[in-house]
């Protein structure tokens, strides 16, 4: 096999290459229900006579947690290529379906953009005026916290997420009909250098932006890293629910057991790295005791929030780390799938535990709204990467090193 | 081997036919060929063989099954262990043995432990993890009988070994041969035992090793002796510039001057710019050396002095005081935990006299300290201090209070 690395290591005819017209009612079904739920969370939103302050909040949650899929794997996709992995071959074609929904995403954050614009304050406090030039250090950050900036910042995130991922989606793609292209592939790796730091840039501006200013006073350097760890968790949750879904219809089978395994690693380390990171704030936080920084934790450990951080703690972390500890279960479908939906639902309460302290003090909860919102952006965002799929290869067979990737073994 | 202390004492040869067979071992060019070749010998049913290859082949563990290691259960008990002393070592030192006060923290508090606990953790687990791959893998290994072949050299390079070992229960030397024939190996050869070279670590690496477990254990034993004796030497000062340096501290003797204080005092009938403080009702909290009995123009009362004045208490007298200045802030109830009868406990601000007290005394003893309270007018500016003492008068108002002061709505509801 190592022999002939031209050699393509699955032909295009493959019936397991193609979603052919499995996915088209699930396409229907999940663009259908997402609008369904969007409109109900709008009219929901429009008929609390908030001026939307609780829609957008709840809106946001939705939409960090889809985005930190997003952005994971636009992440995931560059860090292969950086790296020259060959192992995850057979999974980087669907990190770079679910990576492309970056324009999506781009549209689907107007709701949030378009009231800040219009000098909606409910959900930034930043973008009113009075309140920023009536704190000394409100006033210091108004240079950066102004509407103006944002949708500058705003605009190049997206801009920049949507270039990238849609550049690393049709080189692959172009990749599977002209097999003799290596030096393709060493383009692609040659911009992932700065690709990844530009990564690392606009998620933590973004993270910056898009939740840390919720309260504008406070401010934390790991905050960046912390959302970045949520991303990277649910991305490989994400790819592994597709494959196993993909599977059961018979598709994506070069997938094996041993990809399995090491997505189940990423999903572990994660894990703990995410906890890593969560403590590591707390900790400096709550040893040096500044008021300034202490906010946000007395936020989040008064009335019922206390118990949702007790529960992420453990559900995010204790139960996880044991959960996904051995390789059996990291090696089983039905453990694998058990802990990526784990991982999931706990990751939107990390996102909703971070977000929505700021939109009722002492009192957590979990309504029709937050789950409209969420049902709606993740249907719809499912529908689009299905349909992305459609016609295209969901294993770049193109790519030279596949045969290698497909004989992988962990040792 | 049972007589190898005989054995070795023979000169150095080529094994003879009187060498007992080692295996049979055969050669291969690739990974695949290798992994195929173990799958068949696996299936033969032998249990004493080994490959050897110059690195990890992904698969071999399955192709050779071989079952997975106890290791991880092994690395999961040290680490586990690790988590216990770590929380042990912390909670004899920080609690129990030795309580002392860190920034008003409390004595035993888990998030404190966490960074020592996680590395405990990891140091554990991976010696553990190190120490046990060597004792599971049988190694040190200082002889073995493939390293006499010349062939085998080229396992850290280039080729693949398969050794099939005559001590196996169901070997006989032409069926192994015959098998490993059939896997398509570049050549299949017979390995003598190893009569030649020591099976024993040599002699100067184990007293090496020795010798590093003797020089540390010299710490403890200076250690030890320091605890159990008393010495006149002046300190050993490992870094002598730093501890010496040449330069002035406060409140410390300066051959330069002839009042030998290194602190300067200003020259006299001159002020630093900005530093007039012509106002001293503001400013010391006495006019003509009389204190002030009422609050001065530049600090008039409002309620944003008595809010800003309750944060900066709950700031710089909280701790000590307590937030409604009872004397019992944190800092106090952990030194009277701590019972070592040196504590001067901060003064309940309720009391008659503290009550009675002119604001010009309550001020001036913020600035200046009083007792073991240190001088608080370097760190908190004229005006908060002011803002303190508004708010230190509220708290006295609300803990002495007649119905006659409140506004008659609520006097009304209390009836």
């Amino acid at each position: 096999m190592a022999e002939h690395p031209n050699k393509p290591a699955l032909s295009d005819s493959d019936p397991s290459l193609q979603l052919g017209s499995i996915a088209d009612r699930a396409v229907n079904g999940l663009a259908a229900l997402g609008v369904v739920a969007l409109v109900t969370a709008g009219v929901l939103g429009l008929s609390a006579h908030d001026h939307g302050r609780h829609f957008m909040f709840a809106y946001l949650v939705a939409f960090a947690w889809v985005l930190s899929i997003g952005l994971g794997a636009l992440w995931w996709v560059t860090l292969q290529h950086l790296v020259n992995a060959r192992w995850s071959i057979v999974v980087r074609r669907l990190g770079e379906l679910l990576a492309a929904n970056a324009p999506i995403l781009a549209l689907l954050a107007l709701p949030l953009v378009i009231p800040t614009l219009l000098g909606n304050h409910e959900l930034f406090p930043w973008v009113d005026h009075e309140l920023m030039h009536s704190n000394h250090v409100l006033h210091k950050k108004a240079g950066y916290l102004n509407v103006g900036f944002f949708t500058v910042r705003m605009a190049l995130y997206f801009g920049f997420w949507s270039w990238w991922s849609r550049h690393l989606l049709a080189r692959s793609v172009s990749q599977d009909k002209n097999t003799a292209t290596l030096g393709l592939l060493e383009r692609v790796r040659g911009a992932s250098a700065p690709g990844m730091i530009a990564m690392a840039f606009t998620i933590t501006f973004a993270a910056i932006d898009l939740l840390m200013s919720l309260d504008p006073l406070w401010f934390s350097t790991i905050y960046g890293v912390y959302y970045f760890a949520g991303c990277v968790i649910a991305v490989h949750a994400v790819m592994v629910l597709f494959t196993l879904w993909f599977q059961s219809k018979g598709r994506l089978t070069a997938v094996t057991r041993e990809h399995f395994h090491d997505l189940g690693k990423m999903l572990f380390a994660f894990t703990v790295f995410w906890a890593y990171i969560a403590f590591s704030q707390f900790m400096l936080i709550w040893y040096a005791n500044i008021p300034e920084e202490t906010g946000f934790f007395m936020e989040r450990i008064h009335g019922n929030w206390l118990h949702v951080s007790y529960f992420l703690i453990v559900g995010h972390f204790v139960l996880p780390f044991f959960g996904l500890l051995s390789r059996h279960v990291k090696r089983h479908r039905v453990g694998l799938a058990f802990w990526s939906v784990w991982m999931l639902v706990v990751h939107y309460v990390d996102l909703h535990w971070l977000i929505m302290p700021n939109y009722q003090h002492e009192h957590a909860s979990f309504g029709l709204l937050e789950l409209t919102c969420w049902v709606g952006l993740a249907s719809l965002l499912a529908a689009a990467t299905l349909r992305r799929a459609k016609g295209k290869n969901l294993v770049p067979v193109g790519d030279a090193r596949l045969s290698a990737s497909m004989a992988f073994e962990n040792v | 081997m049972s007589d190898s202390s005989g054995v070795s004492n023979q000169e150095p040869s080529l094994p003879s036919g009187d060498v007992p067979l080692f295996g049979v071992l055969a050669e291969y060019s690739t990974p695949q060929q290798l992994l195929a070749a173990s799958r068949v010998v696996r299936d033969a049913g032998y249990t004493r063989w080994d490959t050897y290859t110059p690195f990890p082949v992904h698969g071999i563990d399955g192709a050779m099954g071989i079952r997975p290691t106890i290791l991880p259960w092994i690395v999961l008990g040290a680490g586990l262990t690790g988590v216990a002393a770590g929380v042990a070592l912390q909670w004899a030192t920080n609690a129990f043995d030795y309580r002392w006060i860190v920034s008003g923290k409390p004595f035993w508090s888990i998030p404190a432990n966490i960074p020592i606990t996680f590395e405990l953790m990891v140091l554990f687990s991976a010696l553990t993890a190190l120490v046990g791959m060597l004792v599971l893998n049988g190694l040190p290994h200082p002889s073995h009988p493939l390293d006499l072949k010349q062939r085998f050299l080229r396992v850290t390079d280039d080729k693949f070994f398969l050794v099939i070992q005559a001590d196996d229960p169901s070997f006989k030397l032409e069926m192994a041969r015959e098998l490993l024939a059939g896997t398509s190996p570049v050549v299949v050869e017979t390995v003598d035992e190893d009569r030649v070279t020591s099976d024993r670590l040599p002699r100067p690496l184990v007293l090496g090793l020795m010798l590093l477990v003797v020089a540390a254990a010299v710490p403890f034993g200076l250690a030890a002796k320091a605890r159990a004796s008393t010495s006149r030497e002046p300190r050993f000062h490992v870094v002598p510039d730093m501890d010496f340096q040449p330069k002035m501290k406060a409140d410390r003797a300066n051959p330069l001057f002839d009042d030998q204080r290194a602190t300067r005092a200003q020259v006299d009938g001159t002020v630093a710019a900005g530093e007039l403080h012509e106002n001293t009702a503001f400013w010391t909290g006495r006019v003509d050396g009389v204190l002030v009995t009422s609050f001065p123009e530049e600090s008039p009362t409002s309620e944003a002095a008595v809010t800003r004045g309750r944060e900066r208490f709950g700031v710089y007298c909280a701790p000590c005081h307590g937030l409604v200045g009872r004397g019992d802030g944190m800092v106090s109830k952990r030194a009277e935990l701590l019972a070592e009868g040196t504590w001067t406990p901060p003064s309940d601000l309720q009391q008659d006299y503290i009550r009675t007290m002119p604001v010009g005394q309550l001020f001036e003893t913020i600035t200046n300290g009083v007792r073991t309270m240190p001088a608080y007018g370097p760190q908190i500016p004229a005006a908060d201090r002011w803002n303190i003492v508004l708010y230190v008068r509220a708290l006295q108002r609300s803990r002495a209070t007649s119905s006659s002061d409140l506004p008659a709505s609520q006097r009304d509801s209390l009836k």
